[in-house]
């Protein structure tokens, strides 16, 4: 497995591409006739105004949703048409806007179901976890930082535990490319800054991230390259350090205020 | 203690003492309701699987019941199989059936899961009540294919009596206790395991397990299948028991009565079914003097549990003690 993400890596081949997708909820075009592709190991940020169509656009990458025209690859096999269990299995996991967990399961409890079930569709799933689910499951309790919770159910986890554990049940599927709904949404500093901390350390295994994030500083960041959408078209695709001098960026989303900031956050020095 | 050792040292106890009750209590009249509670408490059993730990609002269990019970006494009656080949027999042709509903409900949710399971063991009502055609003539008169309104009959027993004579009763009663140990021993290896980890997933978040790999498909079915097997189990020994089995079985205060065992012993828990089983069956014992209200006592009873104890006796008494030894640490 480490072997094949390490050549994915290296090939110029994307890992994700979107080819005109469309997704229409009656006259509504939530996402219009978008098109963009991953590469292995990249991040892409994606922002935009509220029901601009991001979250929509996770929907139907994963299998949640049906696309209402355009095509999904992944690693070069259509998805399109995939539900969301073999999306799971082809190596895309996601986090959810709504901190969705299993509340009456034992955070471990989460993240072993996730790990047996996750990876690859067991045939018969046995009446026992097996060592190597259990390590599994050991080694995202601890890169989460969630070992000490390990016993409490999920129902009772603040927000800040809840969105990592979405994210430790996605690693544990070991997913290729790790897609992220809005991940620092309602936490404070030091808890985005932890959650930094986190994302820094997937990132090194060689994972490809997109995440939707309103928190730009958050976004530009840690993206290599940001999107942001609108009315579910693309109005800006490019470098994170162009994006406060884009003027529809500016005028649609930004704010003149909020583009003065990542300016001052993007200074040269700080980020590559 | 681990929870299985926990679940072992439980089920340990309460077979020595259901073991020792035909000795202690040698009446005819105690053994035969006690096996008929081993019956019944498979049955919510493995019901709890579906309903408790998968969440999913199914009443079928009765005509699974019904389908093992049923196939037991066919397969004897017409075929002269022996009752040891066609208990085994009925439980799998439960599990077909309990398949096929299980595929009718895929794409229902909540209360819909109920009207047409509800539905379906209402039409194998009628099928039976209403079949009058011949298909046995005797000299005195016609028995139809399914025994219509009055049942099956004389389609042979376990054949205990030649070992045991007047005691056979009393090998009824282990053979259902056993039945009742590999039925609970099955289900608690499949709540606790990573089969019970995935229907429970499924139960709390279908969208999120889903995008966490775990297949609706394959799960709902698997678990219909699975709490089919000692369902059809139980019906089939039911039968091979009382020697008779008749549309009675259908009957909706029957269905109360056991959906009444599981909500009073505690939804989705581990040893809620059968601690619910023995005091509702008590309790109905008590009320058989008063007939009239045998079916109004359990109403209401069901209603002040889903209303006052959700989570029934089990799933209560071990949340208070969770606080309570939360306060106390
Ligand atoms: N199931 C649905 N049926 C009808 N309309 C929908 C549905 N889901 C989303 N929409 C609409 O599609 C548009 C895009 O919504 P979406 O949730 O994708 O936006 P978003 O960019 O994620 O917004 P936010 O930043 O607030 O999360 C919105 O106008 C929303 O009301
Ligand atoms: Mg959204």
């Amino acid at each position: 497995m480490d072997g094949l993400s390490h050549e994915t890596a290296r090939s110029p081949r994307p890992l994700l591409v979107v080819d005109g997708v469309s997704k229409h909820f009656g006259a509504l075009a939530a996402v219009d006739n978008l098109s963009f592709e991953v590469m292995p190991g990249e991040v892409l940020g994606i922002g935009g105004p509220n029901g601009a169509g991001k979250t929509t656009l996770f929907d139907v990458i994963t299998g949640l949703d049906r696309a209402s025209s355009g095509r999904v690859l992944f690693a070069g096999h259509d998805i399109t048409r995939a539900g969301p269990e073999r999306i799971c299995h082809a190596g895309i996991a996601r986090t959810f806007q709504l901190n969705a967990g299993f509340d009456t399961l034992s955070v471990r409890e989460n993240i072993e179901v996730a790990a047996i079930y996750g990876h690859v569709a067991p045939v018969f799933p046995g009446f026992r976890i097996r060592p190597v689910i259990r390590r599994r499951v050991d080694a995202a309790l601890e890169l989460s930082g969630l070992a000490g919770r390990a016993a409490t159910p999920a129902g009772e986890l603040a927000v800040l535990e809840r969105k990592l554990l979405m994210v430790a049940t996605a690693i544990v599927t070991q997913p290729r490319l790790l897609m992220l709904d809005e991940p620092v949404g309602g936490l404070t500093q030091a808890e985005m800054d932890a959650f930094v901390a986190m994302l820094a350390r997937i990132r090194g295994e060689g994972m490809a991230i997109i995440l939707i994030e309103h928190v730009m500083r958050f976004l530009v960041s840690l993206a290599d390259r940001v999107l942001i959408m609108h009315h579910g078209e693309r109005i800006y695709e490019g470098r994170p350090d162009d994006l406060a001098n884009d003027r529809r960026v500016v005028d649609v989303y930004l704010g003149d205020g909020a583009a003065d900031l990542i300016r001052a956050a993007l200074d040269p020095g700080v980020v590559p | 203690m681990t929870a299985p050792g926990k679940d072992l040292v439980i089920g340990v106890v309460l077979v020595a003492i259901a073991a020792t009750v035909p000795f202690l209590f040698p009446v005819r009249y105690v053994i035969t309701q006690m096996t008929l509670l081993f019956i019944y408490a498979i049955v919510v059993t493995q019901w709890n699987l579906v309903l408790g730990v998968a969440g999913i609002f199914s009443l079928a269990q009765m005509a699974l019941f019904a389908c093992g019970a049923y196939a037991t006494a066919m397969l004897g009656l017409y075929l002269d199989w022996s009752l040891w080949a066609a208990m085994p027999a009925g439980a799998m042709i439960a599990v077909v059936v309990g398949l096929l509903i299980g595929l009718a409900c895929l794409r229902l949710k909540g209360p819909y899961v109920a009207l047409l399971t509800l539905a379906i063991a209402q039409v194998a009502y009628l099928v039976i009540i209403t079949d009058t055609d011949c298909f046995i003539r005797t000299e005195t008169r016609c028995e139809p294919f399914t025994g219509g309104a009055s049942g099956l009959r004389r389609f042979g027993d376990l054949g205990l009596r030649e070992w045991l004579g007047r005691d056979w009763i009393i090998g009824n009663y282990f053979v259902g206790l056993g039945l009742l140990v590999a039925a609970m021993a099955f289900s608690v290896a499949v709540a606790r395991g990573p089969l019970g980890l995935a229907f429970r997933a499924l139960r709390d978040n279908l969208g999120y397990a889903r995008s966490r790999g775990i297949s609706q498909f394959k799960y709902q079915l698997v678990v219909f299948a699975l709490s089919a097997f000692f369902t059809g189990l139980a019906g089939a020994f039911y039968a091979a028991h009382f020697k008779s089995v008749g549309p009675t079985i259908f009957s909706f205060s029957l269905l109360l009565l056991l959906l009444a065992m599981i909500v009073v012993g505690g939804l989705g828990t581990i040893w809620g079914p059968i601690v619910g089983a023995t005091l509702v069956m008590f309790a109905d014992e008590g009320l058989r003097e008063v007939q009239d209200f045998r079916t109004l006592g359990l109403g209401l009873t069901l209603a002040l549990f889903v209303l006052l104890l959700p989570d029934g006796l089990t799933g209560t008494a071990s949340r208070l003690l969770a606080r309570w030894r939360g306060s106390g640490s």
